[in-house]
């Protein structure tokens, strides 16, 4: 198992030594370059001179690279632009209000989706699985961004029951007003991966229920209901580990829009806001944060589903 | 062959248009593409400023409203449209004339060059869409060039994947191996014998993307980083519209229900193509792939 895990983060160190290079070169395709954008335009060469040399942009390229790339390991991206506070301080003050907002969103997601799809697959092309499956389709089409707006429309505006802007109330700290913070946010992010969910769910589960094993349960003379809960979601389950990883890049691209509409304090919030102000440290930490974290989660997922199912084969 | 081929086009579009998701779809397509493209053809003005009448409900002069300049809503939406569909469309393109000659190289040569090409896919999909998407607007600065290449960009690794299951597939077939015989040049082989017989999924693959770029380049607008005012985006008014919840909830609605519809358009009518498709070719496998790669 070990060896797997290695193997595995093996594997990673081309792909993200290849992402740090496109990161770390960020800099130098901004028009400009990075002096240009520290200095300003109207600065003099002695002004721009002196950065150069502060910055360390007159050494080779690669120890410019090398340099940054060892400081980025010790999570050293450098000063802020705007704020001049160190980068690192800046993004550790927002991850829990991230992480707050995904854990919601995954209880919520998996709250609608599970359900959801254990009915369509319990009544295949029944009125409730083609009812259902438009639900689905509407969850996944529907832009989440405004699906947020609508929300905030129905509950904020019209009802006055929660928030229309959600701060980050530490969970344990005081529940109901983070709950009453998260709610929005949480189902908005929450419906739209719950449609991946159940779509992915519902046909593992459909093959499932095609096996020898459930017509062997059925001649058993078993509830269907114990067949399902017993034995197919168990064995459906599986394949539904390998989604919930895959379907990673939509949690973190929803999670992006959804900390915009609800003006949530979260990381990629500090990340559109390091953009519009073209503040590239910032940019730069923001960006290798979100990109480890999601490597190292897809890694959970894989070590998971090999110790999970037994079939599979570290070698 | 080339007699052949047309018919056998029909044929799907006729399939295609007997499935009514499809048809609801393509009406509506055709219908959204007529409006963007003849948009200046329309007594419409999406600039026209009139401040005394900002933020009005829907009313028989202005359909949709005005925004927070009096601006006619309905104009915007439908000039939206054209911003939306050239920077999908842009964006489509840019994917796939870069996916597919990487897939297609990297399937038809194997060895190095597919390890290296499928290396980059990696690297291009190791970073969720929007974020990398976000990170290039970040150096190109904000223009609808930018968001075009930006979405173009996180769809390379789409085609590419296609392409290259597609060209593996077809690689070892009778047909291919008979024209390598004949002693036709690889760039031949690749292109005018593999190509055209790979098209089927890659077609789908365009089309559910083209959903994504819409919906990709309406989040970069809402975001603020899209293209950028006063030209009309439906992610832009989205984003200002938010603004106005209290004052004129329409102006965050409307443009959405735009956005809404034609995402579920080009998405249903992607699913129902590749259904056609795969009913009438042996490519079922590929384009089962082309799904998955669509709902990434």
């Amino acid at each position: 198992m070990i060896g797997y895990i290695l193997r595995r983060l093996a594997q990673l160190i081309p792909v993200l030594f290849l992402a740090s290079i496109a990161i770390w070169g960020m800099i130098y395709a901004v028009p400009g370059g990075p002096i240009g954008m520290m200095v300003g335009e109207n600065a003099t060469p002695e002004q721009v001179a002196a950065v150069r040399a502060q910055l360390g942009l007159d050494r080779p390229i690669y120890v410019q690279y090398l340099d940054w790339l060892l400081r980025a390991l010790q999570g050293d991206f450098g000063q802020s632009i705007h704020s001049r506070r160190p980068v690192m301080e800046l993004i550790a003050q927002r991850l829990p209000a991230s992480f707050q907002l995904a854990a919601a969103a995954t209880v919520v997601s998996l709250a609608v989706g599970v359900p959801v799809a254990i009915l369509s697959a319990m009544y295949p092309n029944s009125w409730i699985d083609r009812s259902l499956s438009a639900w689905n389709a509407l969850a996944l089409g529907v832009p989440t961004f405004w699906l947020g707006i609508l929300l905030i429309l129905l509950f904020a505006v019209h009802l006055r029951w929660l928030p229309s802007a959600s701060a980050h109330i530490p969970f344990w700290d005081n529940p109901v007003g983070a709950l009453r913070n998260l709610a929005l946010p949480a189902v908005t992010l929450g419906v739209y991966v719950s449609g991946i969910f159940a779509r992915f769910l519902r046909a593992s589960l459909v093959s499932e229920l095609r096996s020898d094993y459930v017509r062997t349960a059925r001649a058993k003379g078993l509830p269907e209901r114990q067949i399902l809960t017993v034995h197919v979601l168990r064995n459906a389950l599986l394949p539904f580990i390998t989604i919930v990883g895959l379907s990673l890049t939509n949690f973190i691209g929803g999670a992006v829009v959804t900390e915009a509409v609800f003006t949530y304090p979260g990381i990629a919030r500090l990340l559109i806001n390091a953009i519009s102000q073209r503040d590239y440290p910032l940019i730069q930490g923001c960006i290798v944060v979100i990109l480890v974290l999601y490597v190292l989660v897809n890694l959970v997922v894989d070590v998971l589903y090999a110790y999970a199912d037994p079939r599979i084969e570290y070698n | 062959m080339s007699r052949k081929a047309p018919r056998r086009s029909l044929l799907a579009l006729r399939a295609l248009l007997r499935d009514r998701g499809a048809l609801v779809s393509l009406g509506f397509l055709s219908i959204l593409v007529a409006m963007a493209a003849g948009a200046g053809l329309l007594p419409i003005e999406p600039m026209r400023q009139n401040i005394l009448h900002a933020l009005e409900a829907p009313s028989a002069s202005n359909w949709f409203g005005t925004d927070e300049l009096g601006r006619d809503i309905l104009a915007r939406v439908i000039y939206g449209a054209r911003t939306s569909l050239q920077t999908a469309g842009g964006a489509v393109a840019i994917a796939a004339c870069i996916g597919i000659p990487m897939g297609l190289i990297a399937g038809y040569y194997g060895g190095w060059r597919d390890a290296v090409l499928m290396r980059m896919v990696d690297v291009l999909l190791a970073l969720p869409g929007i974020l990398f998407a976000m990170a290039i607007i970040a150096v190109l600065g904000r223009s609808q060039m930018a968001a075009l290449v930006a979405v173009g960009i996180t769809g390379i690794p789409n085609f590419a994947r296609i392409t290259r299951a597609q060209v593996l597939s077809l690689r070892s077939r009778d047909f291919v191996t008979a024209v390598e015989a004949f002693g036709a040049s690889s760039q031949y082989a690749m292109f005018r014998t593999v190509l055209p017989n790979a098209w089927s999924p890659i077609l789908v693959q365009a089309i559910v993307l083209a959903s994504l770029a819409i919906l990709l380049e309406a989040a970069l607008a809402f975001l603020g980083i899209g293209v950028p005012p006063p030209t009309p985006s439906w992610g832009e008014m989205l984003r200002t519209g938010k603004n106005y919840l209290h004052e004129a909830p329409h102006y965050a609605i409307l443009p959405g229900v735009a956005l809404t519809l034609t995402i579920l358009a080009f998405d249903t009518l992607g699913r129902a193509l590749a259904r056609v498709l795969e009913d009438r070719h042996d490519s079922g496998a590929g384009l089962a792939a082309a799904k998955e790669e669509g709902g990434r």
